[in-house]
């Protein structure tokens, strides 16, 4: 950290005045404090209180967190839901950032129209999932939605499906919708990595006489690890805390069957639709779902990490 | 030095723009109360932004007959205004009359004593018939928290040119209804417009095609006895009367949602549209050339009673707020509101059916609506009475009809997950 002797300073750590430190992280620091930690903070200390509507009633201590884990359905509905979470990870990852890498890698090999094909793909990232959802709503509708009338003017009757009523295609349908509008998060992101790894590696391995797919595998995946891993722990972030998007598609019960169920409808129907002490019990859910995010997400970080340190 | 002055100088700049985003704003709204005399403002939140026009009509009558009070319609985002309220109620810069939800939704603003009971205040609340007021009491203490503004009847709505079109009259019978079905179904339209994607749609549909069959009040009586319970025979059987409606539904319904439904029904591609009589006002917006009646299910073979059953529950009710600072002239508001003249002004202008007792609404269809619901009341039984704790009737019985409508339950299935989820706080009456 030191700098040499031969290389001129411009940063000297120890002259840098606390005040300086202080004026330009405090901003920062008092909005994270005031939007993130406060709320995180009350909402921790709400879950060991019994609630009368917005009166705070008895010490409940853990009962609101047992309440929350025991009460039929509820108590049923969280291990259902977190699956439903996984397996929205899981496809996410799949389809999302495999295919992101995909074009990032054709728009790579291809520059042409490249800037067009970024934006192109990148657009869906201005519009809310709300206003996306409710697009996607309309094109899947079974009595007017033009996706049933293509497929059954084309011959493909038996195609045509309740896309979002259907508990068997409506969490995939998510994924795909979800996957439709960022894609282009994944994408310009792997084009950045694959932008920074050195021709020369490249050219080596082809001088080496190794083919394409193999240069890929060998070369520049290695290389794109970081990036990997970043969209990973970003990925899983936003997959455990979607709500918008599932909320749009299907609604706050999650979808036919609850088959869209996620962690945030769950909380949004016990903090919103709850009854007296909804408080009380939506804080204590609340602190579950955070450490449950918190602590994966630090996991996960830590193992990229280590995988990327390694190769 | 410089660098340490400015680094204070940005500090001190940073603190001060935290304290000032941290302090209460000088203006902190109408409290409510102008402070001077006699002159008194009263702010009445709600959550129906479409009728405001109507309701400063309706207050009109009000400020004309006492000087010196301003009544102001203050509209929230319905789905918003629960959220709104809870925190506004506790406030004396909050309401101080707000329209008020139902039934269990209203239990937690009774639990927070944000309310004035209004046994002793609003003498006229001893004429509203009593299955109305239950909409309007504290599960918990009995008492009355607010005047009934609006009843809700449950029909089915028919395009009346199709019936016609078509040789159809409104069912007498169960057969008959199902061979309209039929007829209408073999000539390539939709009998019935029944959402099925929005959940809180089944419970409706459920009560409408099913009330006959476990027996309206009857049956209310005793599931609050504990006398029977959800798994009981008659209940069972009135989901399957409702599910066996389906293949009556639209192509793929499982995927219809309520705009879907409405859209299907005033685009005239359905015959029927099972829902509130909320709908009518709805329906005529969007197609102002749909000519609209209503009947009731029929009883089917093997119901529980005989009559044609016409399910209703109280919409909500404006109670006071016990921290307006102008409690009495917000009382003086409510008592106003269970009379006569609120309740003719207010189906007058709202074209929905008032709550007040002895009220006729002018609009045809509504005045038979009312008609038909006094003649054969049926309760709007998992809302009205089974959602007053959690998890509530109402929320059991929307996923459980969708399962099962769905293939993912049997009827007795459905059935237990409604009573398994009641039974861990419901205590019968004795």
């Amino acid at each position: 950290m030191t700098s040499g002797p031969r290389r001129p300073a411009r940063y000297r750590a120890g002259r840098t005045g606390l005040g300086w430190i202080a004026g330009f992280t405090l901003p920062a620091l008092l909005l994270y404090s005031l939007l993130i930690v406060v709320p995180l903070v009350t909402a921790f200390y709400y879950g060991f209180f019994h609630w009368e509507g917005t009166q705070r009633a008895g010490f409940a201590g853990l009962g609101n967190y047992q309440e929350v884990l025991t009460r039929y359905p509820l108590g049923d509905e969280i291990p259902v839901a977190l699956w439903h979470n996984v397996l929205f990870f899981v496809g996410t990852m799949a389809i999302q950032n495999t295919v992101g890498l995909g074009l990032a890698v054709l728009l790579y090999r291809n520059p042409r129209c490249k800037r067009f094909f970024q934006t192109v793909f990148s657009l869906p990232y201005l519009i809310s999932p709300l206003i996306v959802g409710y697009l996607w709503s309309l094109l899947l509708s079974p009595s007017f939605g033009p996706v049933n009338y293509v497929l059954q003017s084309v011959g493909l009757d038996s195609w045509a499906r309740p896309w979002l009523g259907d508990p068997d295609t409506a969490l995939p349908v998510l994924i795909l919708v979800n996957a439709w509008q960022w894609i282009g998060g994944p994408m310009l992101i792997f084009l950045a990595a694959l932008g920074g790894i050195p021709r020369e590696l490249e050219e080596a391995a082809a001088l080496d006489g190794a083919s394409s797919a193999r240069a890929f595998w060998s070369v520049r995946f290695p290389l794109l690890m970081p990036a990997v891993g970043v969209i990973t722990v970003l990925t899983f972030i936003g997959c455990f805390n979607i709500f918008d998007l599932v909320y749009a598609l299907g609604g706050s019960d999650g979808g036919p069957g609850g088959a869209m169920d996620v962690l945030g409808l769950l909380y949004y129907r016990t903090a919103f639709e709850g009854g007296t002490n909804a408080i009380g019990e939506s804080s204590a859910l609340a602190m579950m779902i955070f450490v449950l995010i918190f602590g994966v997400a630090i996991v996960l970080e830590r193992l990229l990490r280590r995988r990327e340190v390694a190769s | 030095m410089i660098g340490r002055r400015s680094g204070v100088l940005a500090l001190l700049g940073t603190l001060t723009l935290g304290l000032v985003a941290c302090s209460p704003s000088a203006s902190e709204g109408d409290s409510g109360t102008s402070g001077d005399g006699d002159e008194v403002t009263l702010e009445v939140w709600g959550w129906r932004q479409e009728d405001v026009a109507a309701y400063e009509k309706i207050f009109q009558l009000y400020e004309d007959a006492n000087p010196g009070v301003t009544v102001e319609y203050v509209p929230y985002k319905a789905d918003e205004y629960d959220t709104i309220l809870r925190t506004g109620l506790g406030d004396a810069s909050g309401p101080d009359v707000a329209q008020l939800r139902s039934y269990g939704l209203l239990q937690p603003l009774v639990a927070s004593e944000s309310l004035v009971p209004l046994d002793d205040e609003v003498e006229a609340l001893a004429d509203f018939p009593d299955e109305l007021m239950d909409g309007a009491r504290g599960v918990a203490d009995g008492q009355l928290y607010g005047v009934p503004f609006a009843l809700q009847t449950l029909h089915v709505i028919y395009n009346k040119a199709l019936f016609d079109e078509h040789g159809l009259t409104p069912p007498q019978t169960w057969d008959d209804m199902i061979a309209a079905f039929t007829a209408l179904k073999t000539a390539g339209v939709t009998p019935l417009a029944a959402t099925v994607a929005d959940t809180w749609m089944l419970p409706i549909q459920h009560e409408i095609f099913g009330a006959s069959t476990y027996g309206g009040y009857d049956y209310l009586d005793q599931l609050l006895a504990g006398t029977a319970d959800f798994t009981g025979q008659p209940w069972v059987d009135s989901m399957t009367a409702w599910q066996g409606t389906s293949e009556f539904w639209a192509p793929q319904f499982q995927g219809v949602t309520y705009a879907d439904a409405q859209a299907l029904f005033t685009s005239g591609q359905a015959a029927m549209f099972p829902g509130g009589i909320w709908e009518l006002a709805v329906f005529a917006q969007a197609n102002p050339d749909l000519e609209l009646g209503i009947f009731n299910v029929p009883p089917p073979p093997g119901a529980a009673v005989q009559e044609t059953l016409v399910p209703g529950y109280v919409d909500g009710s404006f109670g006071v707020s016990a921290a307006s600072p102008d409690q009495e002239a917000a009382l003086d508001l409510v008592r106003w509101m269970a009379s006569e003249e609120f309740g003719q002004a207010f189906t007058d202008e709202l074209r929905q059916i008032s709550a007040v007792p002895g009220v006729e609404p002018a609009d045809e269809l509504l005045a038979q609506a009312l008609e038909a619901h006094l003649a054969n009341p049926s309760p709007y039984v998992t809302y009205a009475y089974f959602s007053s704790d959690q998890p509530t009737a109402w929320d059991l019985a929307s996923e459980s009809l969708s399962d099962f409508v769905l293939g993912g339950a049997t009827a007795e299935e459905a059935a237990g997950h409604i009573q398994q989820g009641v039974s861990q706080w419901f205590e019968p009456q004795s």
